[in-house]
């Protein structure tokens, strides 16, 4: 797996991170671009055309929620976060700024790779093929058609929606904000009660066994995620 | 009993009777004649029995109730009251009773010598009774002397800081010698006033005083260096430590003054005031040096811990990547894939130490506060497990997570944690052939949630102790991790208000559980808000 191709932009000022990076990306097949601070990221993102941004959120100059706001003001090109343990607030504050998903230091090679393909798998296929299918899980969006495990399932129209949110952003990280917005509009963002619900509701009818989703994952304080494979 | 400086120049009395009945006869100014009077009475009244019997009685025998009287006198009232009467009972047996009656006159020599034996046996008797008397009395004073150092001295021993000591010896100190007392302790370089009785005139004379008491170490005031201006006395409170403060004195009537042992019992009460001081001190540096070892002990096991627990997975991943380095050329796959494996693994471990390390400070700082929201029992377990997938792969798990249970307000990344770490608990402690049996239930209105693992179980003494931070049980020396996972679960529960135990079951093997309050629907609009 050495033929992408594709353009990777690492923002860090930890050297040995980016060192790190630099070798795992480049044996993965990726071009590597670094920066080291926000003014460089922003630079090279014209720069150098990336296809994709990797982010440490604690940079010396300015914070990366702050880099990926004013990236998104002209850009679409995703955007992963890096942040260290606990920091939750961080983690949504940069998802609702427009960050594509994140990643938790320390994290492996392997973890960081499936991101980028989620990520990228997106930028591939920019158009959502009508019928989605992981696992056994099909959702066919031009019929409104939900099959698990070879048997249809009724859903109400707003776990459907919820549900069609996840998979139009599949294996990316939703916020609660973000998932109340879109599926319930503008005005809703703290009706959370309506989400756990609706969640919760919606497991029962997919997942095998509600305490251990193969589908839709929580990522505890931040939101909700689809798993798929990549 | 009568108080007469001349009868008793150095008498004083001590004690609460002794200091009553001093003030009273202070008070009634009792007269220094009235001994001499009873004498003279005395010797009056003898006569007066003697005379209807002089014609029966030969005049000899009749002395011996004049020497009745003298010894009555001298026993009662003193020395000088017994020798007038020995006088005057020498003058009335010789003019009522020695022929020719009336006059002075003596018709038989002989009565001369009765004359100089009852004067004589008089005086003798006089001095020795009274002699035994003075005794008497000093040992009584003695005594209250006794009694009163010991009573302070029991007191002060009773009293754990340095202002009770003050009052004890203070409120001794007026007590017994009519007066007012002050205690001033030393505070760094200069002395403060700590108690006074009131009244106690603490101007700026009676100060400087002080401040030169507690400088030279000297006492000021009766028998030792006098000032006139200082109305009070002085003594400093000196022990092996040096002077800790000043005993101040001053006497109830504007001329009230200190005998002799009046001053050397304040000198004791001085001194036995600033050993219980020293004491004080002593104990009270004694217990400090003991919390600074116990916390030096407690410092050196954390960081006995810390520095094994973090060097311990740095040493294998040090070794692994150095062989990887140096010896790659006589490495095969598999002792490679072994080497990184063993790596990967030790710094996955580092980075749960640093974790946890991180959670337990920022629990015990209160940095990171608890945000509850309405979850699912079932999404947290869900998280729980999501997070441990690796190791739990190989593990029979048994979910008793019922779907109908009501959502309870919950931080849900921390309770997570929390149950994490109960897992983690359990892969750790039980072998990996035996399954881990999560369960919830609603009891009431809280939510109980039990790990419960087929290990070994928990030694009794034990049961308690595991949440302790650092604590490990001893025997599983071949287990890994630092005891810090149950501590910061504790630390979680207990902030959302909740509990946790372990317990040891019936048919072996330990349950964890985790009590949450207040779950239902009542709390809906509260956590509404809070989202």
């Amino acid at each position: 797996m050495n033929e992408t191709g594709l353009r990777v932009l690492v923002v860090d000022d930890e050297r040995a991170i980016l060192r790190f990076l630099r070798t795992s990306l480049a044996a993965n097949g990726y071009v590597v671009f670094e920066a080291t601070n926000g003014a460089e990221a922003l630079e090279a993102v014209v720069r150098d055309r990336p296809d994709v941004m990797i982010l440490d959120l604690g940079l010396p100059d300015m914070d990366g929620i702050e880099v990926t706001a004013r990236l998104r003001e002209w850009s679409s090109i995703p955007i992963i976060v890096l942040s260290v343990r606990d920091q939750e607030a961080d983690k949504i504050a940069a998802l609702d700024a427009g960050a594509d998903d994140y990643l938790t230091k320390p994290f492996g090679v392997g973890e960081l790779m499936a991101r980028m393909r989620v990520v990228l798998r997106r930028l591939a296929h920019p158009e959502m093929e009508p019928v989605f299918t992981t696992r056994d899980l099909v959702v066919d969006l031009a019929r409104r058609l939900v099959r698990v495990r070879g048997c249809d399932v009724q859903l109400t129209p707003t776990e459907y929606d919820l549900l069609r949110v996840l998979v139009t952003h599949a294996g990316k990280v939703l916020t609660h904000q973000q998932l109340l917005r879109q599926v319930w509009g503008l005005g809703y963002e703290n009706e959370s009660h309506l989400l756990r619900v609706n969640i919760s509701n919606l497991r029962q009818k997919i997942e095998r066994n509600s305490a251990r989703s193969e589908y839709i994952i929580t990522e505890p304080g931040v939101g909700y995620r689809l798993r798929i494979e990549v | 009993m009568y108080n007469c400086s001349m009868a008793n120049p150095d008498r004083f009395s001590l004690g609460r009777e002794q200091a009553e009945w001093r003030q009273s006869g202070r008070t009634r100014q009792s007269p220094c004649w009235l001994p001499y009077a009873y004498g003279v009475g005395l010797v009056v009244v003898t006569t007066l029995i003697g005379l209807p019997l002089r014609s029966f009685i030969d005049p000899t025998n009749l002395v011996m109730l004049y020497l009745l009287a003298v010894v009555l006198v001298a026993l009662r009232l003193g020395r000088y009251p017994a020798v007038l009467t020995s006088l005057l009972s020498v003058l009335a047996f010789d003019l009522v009773f020695v022929q020719p009656y009336h006059t002075f006159a003596v018709a038989d020599a002989q009565f001369v010598l009765t004359f100089i034996a009852l004067l004589g046996v008089g005086l003798v008797i006089s001095t020795l009774t009274a002699r035994a008397r003075e005794q008497a009395r000093a040992a009584q004073d003695r005594a209250i002397h006794t009694r009163t150092l010991y009573e302070l001295s029991r007191d002060l021993a009773m009293v754990l800081d340095p202002a009770d000591v003050a009052r004890t010896a203070m409120n001794h100190i007026a007590r017994v010698f009519r007066g007012r007392a002050a205690v001033l302790l030393a505070n760094g370089q200069s002395l403060e006033p700590v108690l006074d009785s009131p009244g106690f005139d603490l101007d700026r004379d009676e100060l400087d005083a002080a401040d030169w008491v507690y400088e030279q170490g000297q006492p000021i005031g009766h028998y030792t260096e006098t000032r006139s201006e200082v109305k009070g006395t002085y003594l400093p409170l000196s022990s092996t430590q040096g002077v800790v403060g000043v005993l101040g004195f001053q006497p109830a009537g504007p001329t009230g003054s200190l005998t002799p042992e009046q001053w050397r019992l304040l000198e004791a009460f001085a001194s036995l005031t600033a050993q219980a001081l020293t004491r004080i001190d002593l104990t009270h540096e004694a217990r400090q040096a003991q919390l600074l070892r116990e916390s030096e002990k407690l410092q050196a096991a954390l960081l006995n811990s810390i520095s094994h627990d973090l060097r311990t997975p740095l040493a294998s991943i040090t070794g692994a990547l150095s062989s990887l380095r140096d010896d790659a050329a006589y490495l095969d796959e598999t002792a490679r894939a072994l080497l990184v494996n063993t790596a990967w693994e030790q710094a996955d471990r580092l980075d749960d130490f640093v974790g946890n390390l991180l959670d337990m400070t920022r629990l015990e700082a209160g940095v990171r506060k608890i945000q509850p929201e309405l979850c699912d029992v079932q999404d947290l377990v869900g998280v729980a497990l999501e997070r441990l997938e690796n190791r739990l792969e190989e593990r029979e798990l048994v979910l008793e997570v019922p779907g109908i249970l009501p959502p309870v307000p919950m931080d849900l990344p921390l309770m997570a944690q929390a149950l994490v770490n109960l897992l983690d608990n359990a892969l750790k402690y039980s072998p990996s052939d035996r399954p881990i049996t999560v369960k919830a239930e609603a009891t009431g209105s809280e939510l109980w949630l039990t790990v419960i693992d087929e290990g070994p179980g928990i030694p009794e003494e034990d049961a308690t102790r595991i949440f302790d931070k650092f604590y490990r049980v001893q025997r599983s020396t071949e287990v890994t991790g630092i005891g810090l996972g149950l501590p910061i679960s504790k630390g979680i529960v207990e902030a959302h208000g909740g509990r946790i135990w372990a317990a040891n079951q019936a048919g072996g093997g330990v349950a964890f559980t985790i009590v949450l309050p207040d779950m239902g629907p009542q709390d809906l609009p509260i956590a509404e808000g809070m989202a």
